[in-house]
């Protein structure tokens, strides 16, 4: 009892000797020999590249806002507007249903057609939505510093999905695979993005003799099929709960 | 020492013919009695098994040889020639890497005293006991040796091992003298180097022990950065530094073992302390905040937090204090309580390391058990050298029984049952052995965590008086005011340096620990 009383007064004195010197300067310079000098990382019984995580995703859902971009769609309107749902069943998988409703009309190339053809693609059938279920598999959890104060976490994944594209006239069953990276700026919100490339049966927009003004309108039937890949860019805002 | 080994046997196979001839002559004079005549004959065939076994030895039929050895070694006919047939026995054992029970026949033959095979004896049992790291042996060996007697190779194995022994000892001058002894082009040399300098700090002889560990990192000059000798020298040179009272030296010391090293986590805390003595509080929180993650949940560092929480009252930060004191609290409370209850209700070293065990197996496989104690506890015991390196001498045993049962034909003989009962009652004594050193480990924590318990109180009270006494400024409108964080830092200067430079948010990234940098301000007037 005496022994550490004795230690803890010692240190004490010592403490009140010493704080003056140790903060003789209000600017922080922080001692270049104590910077990392190493890219090694420290040895531990069971390494994980993470701790404490700052966004914890396992057993929580997420819902998703999106706009989605098809970059390689010729006639029909390249924009959509879709909402998804993901449970995230551990921090390595989730599952989850997107919905996307398309923008109603043509895509600016297929308006330059008219004009200049008068090719009406009005007459071919467009997509009008798209339901998937789809499986991300969580592949690197990071981090990124923007500013001095800004950190952002950031979480890239892989995603499969499987669903359908509906037409006017007919639904087409679909598969895509792509890429997704999110940014989240606070614990619940991200910003997310999704690189998809579709694959599916659809109708081939080019229809000889029958997409001018002057020529019968043709009945959607008479579109031929083939499958068809669109690369699809979705850009989102993402909510954890 | 194989061509040794070969001259011994077929000098050994020489001997008992002569033998044999001296007393067929003798025989001769003697009536013909029949029983004289049955004994005889048994005696002689008792010899023509010992020649084929010493002929199978020599032809490197070591198994055979074994079995035939061990069963002649149990006949009383050839008590006269039992040191010598041990001794082989040994040998073979040692061939058929069986270095336990190899021991056991070396012991018998140095208890036999034969004027020639004890001596013998003696120099393998104590190349047998160094190669099992088994310490009771080692002990019996060495303090049995005659160096006059030992070959010049074996030399520097045994003044390492006396050494050692005198260190245990605490005879510090005796044992840096036999350490020095030890020839640097023995593989014991860095071994050697390294404890003599733990014997000169011991002796408090810092000079010459910061002279030793300078000498075993030129000597590894050319090693890798991560190579283990280097890296105990580094770190036997930062705590010599330390001893010595050079708190900048020291610091720079330690902040030169390497990170992807096991001693770094050690070099870390031992720096904090470094850092404190030198007045460098920042540098210090810097430390545990590394020391402080979740990556340090499974270690024992009672003493660490009441450190930051010394350095907090240094900075007159006592709401920070006052967290890191309840943490202590919060963890080593539950700790402590349950060290003294499993103290408290089992006294057999079974028990003790039956915990160690299960601690080992989650320490090394992704398994979980239930734990009476702690499992930052029984990490730490698992880390003292003493049970460490029983725990590898108990691993040396396992290996040898597995040797043995992979053999079915050889488990099946008398030979093989004998080394499995040997092996079965050394584990059984080393588990009791590990069990008694996890019991007085753990019961050095207790006092340990009682007597930090008894600081906390203290440091406890410190806050409160200074607490205390800013309330007052601060009614009295002196208090620093203001940021509590320093903003005054450019991080340009790092950024163009090829460091990245953002706050702590909570989350430890493990190419983050050892890389934080406390940026608080002091709160003192």
């Amino acid at each position: 009892m005496l022994k550490n009383g004795f230690k803890a007064a010692l240190i004490i004195v010592l403490a009140l000797m010493l704080h003056k010197a140790a903060f003789a300067a209000e600017v922080v310079n922080l001692p270049t020999e104590e910077l990392a000098q190493e890219s090694v990382l420290p040895v531990f019984d069971k390494p994980v590249s993470v701790k404490n995580r700052n966004v914890v995703t396992q057993g929580r859902f997420e819902i998703d806002g999106f706009y989605g971009y098809a970059m390689t769609e010729p006639i029909a309107n390249v924009s959509k507007l879709g909402l998804g749902l993901y449970y995230n069943s551990s921090e390595n998988h989730a599952w989850g249903l997107i919905v996307a409703k398309n923008f109603a009309g043509l895509s600016s190339y297929a308006d330059q057609l008219n004009q200049q053809f008068q090719l009406d693609f009005n007459r071919a059938p467009a997509p009008e939505m798209t339901i998937m279920g789809d499986y991300n598999l969580k592949a690197f959890y990071g981090k990124m510093s923007l500013t001095k104060s800004i950190v952002f976490n950031t979480q890239l994944y892989g995603s499969l999905s499987a669903g359908a594209v509906k037409y006017v006239h007919k639904t087409y069953p679909a598969v895509a695979f792509g890429i997704g990276q999110k940014f989240y700026f606070t614990k619940q919100w991200a910003f997310r993005f999704d690189l998809r490339l579709y694959a599916h049966q659809a109708p081939i927009p080019f229809l000889n003799g029958k997409l001018k003004p002057n020529q019968p309108v043709p009945d959607y039937g008479d579109f031929q099929e083939r499958v068809t890949y669109t690369t699809n860019l979705d850009v989102g805002l993402s909510y954890l709960f | 020492m194989k061509k040794l080994l070969l001259f011994l046997i077929a000098a050994s196979i020489v001997t008992p013919v002569i033998g044999d001839a001296q007393q067929r002559k003798t025989l001769r004079k003697q009536p013909a009695r029949s029983s004289v005549m049955s004994g005889n004959s048994r005696e002689a065939t008792l010899r023509n098994q010992l020649s084929n076994a010493l002929r199978m030895a020599q032809g490197g039929q070591y198994e055979s040889a074994a079995n035939a050895l061990f069963s002649l070694s149990r006949r009383s006919e050839l008590s006269a020639e039992r040191p010598q047939i041990k001794y082989i026995l040994g040998t073979m054992l040692v061939e058929l890497k069986l270095y336990q029970t190899a021991a056991f026949q070396f012991v018998d033959v140095i208890r036999m005293k034969h004027p020639k095979y004890s001596k013998m004896a003696i120099e393998k049992l104590s190349v047998v006991a160094d190669t099992l790291g088994d310490d009771t042996i080692l002990n019996y060996a060495v303090s049995r040796v005659d160096l006059n007697d030992f070959p010049a190779n074996l030399r520097d194995m045994i003044n390492y091992r006396l050494g050692e022994i005198r260190l245990r000892n605490r005879d510090f001058a005796k044992a840096a003298e036999l350490f020095s002894k030890v020839s640097s082009t023995s593989s014991y040399y860095f071994q050697a180097l390294y404890s003599k300098g733990l014997a000169e700090l011991e002796a408090n002889q810092t000079s010459l022990a910061i002279g030793t560990f300078r000498k075993m990192l030129d000597a590894r000059h050319k090693a890798p950065v991560t190579d283990t000798n280097k890296v105990a020298a580094q770190m036997g040179l930062a705590r010599a530094l330390y001893q010595k009272q050079d708190w900048d030296l020291a610091v720079e010391a330690y902040s030169q073992v390497p990170r992807d090293t096991l001693m770094w986590h050690d070099a870390v805390f031992e720096q904090s302390w470094a850092m404190l003595r030198g007045a460098r509080f920042r540098s210090a929180l810097s430390n545990f905040q590394t020391l402080h993650s979740a990556y340090y949940e499974d270690f024992y560092m009672p003493e660490s937090l009441l450190l930051r929480s010394i350095v907090y009252l240094y900075i007159c930060k006592y709401d920070e204090m006052e967290k890191v004191l309840s943490l202590f609290e919060k963890t080593y409370g539950p700790v402590r309580a349950k060290i003294g209850d499993f103290l408290k209700s089992t006294n057999e070293a079974g028990a003790f390391y039956n915990e160690l065990e299960k601690a080992h197996v989650m320490k090394t496989t992704d398994k979980s058990a239930n734990l009476r104690l702690p499992y930052i506890v029984l990490r730490s015991v698992l880390d003292q050298g003493d049970v460490k390196r029983s725990m590898n001498y108990l691993e040396k045993l396992n290996q040898e029984k597995r040797r043995v049962e992979s053999n079915s034909s050889f488990r099946a003989s008398a030979l093989g049952q004998y080394s499995l009962k040997i092996i079965a009652n050394r584990s059984k004594n080393t588990k009791f052995a590990i069990g008694d050193m996890a019991k007085a480990h753990l019961l050095n924590m207790r006092v340990e965590l009682r007597d930090l318990y008894e600081q906390a109180g203290f440091i406890r009270y410190e806050m409160i008086t200074g607490r205390k006494e800013s309330i007052k400024k601060k009614i009295a409108g002196k208090d620093i005011s203001g940021d509590q964080i320093d903003e005054n830092v450019n991080r340009k200067f790092y950024i163009e340096n090829g460091y990245e430079y953002y706050p702590f948010q909570g989350e430890y990234w493990l190419d983050e620990v050892g890389n934080y940098h406390y940026l608080g301000k002091q709160s003192c007037e």
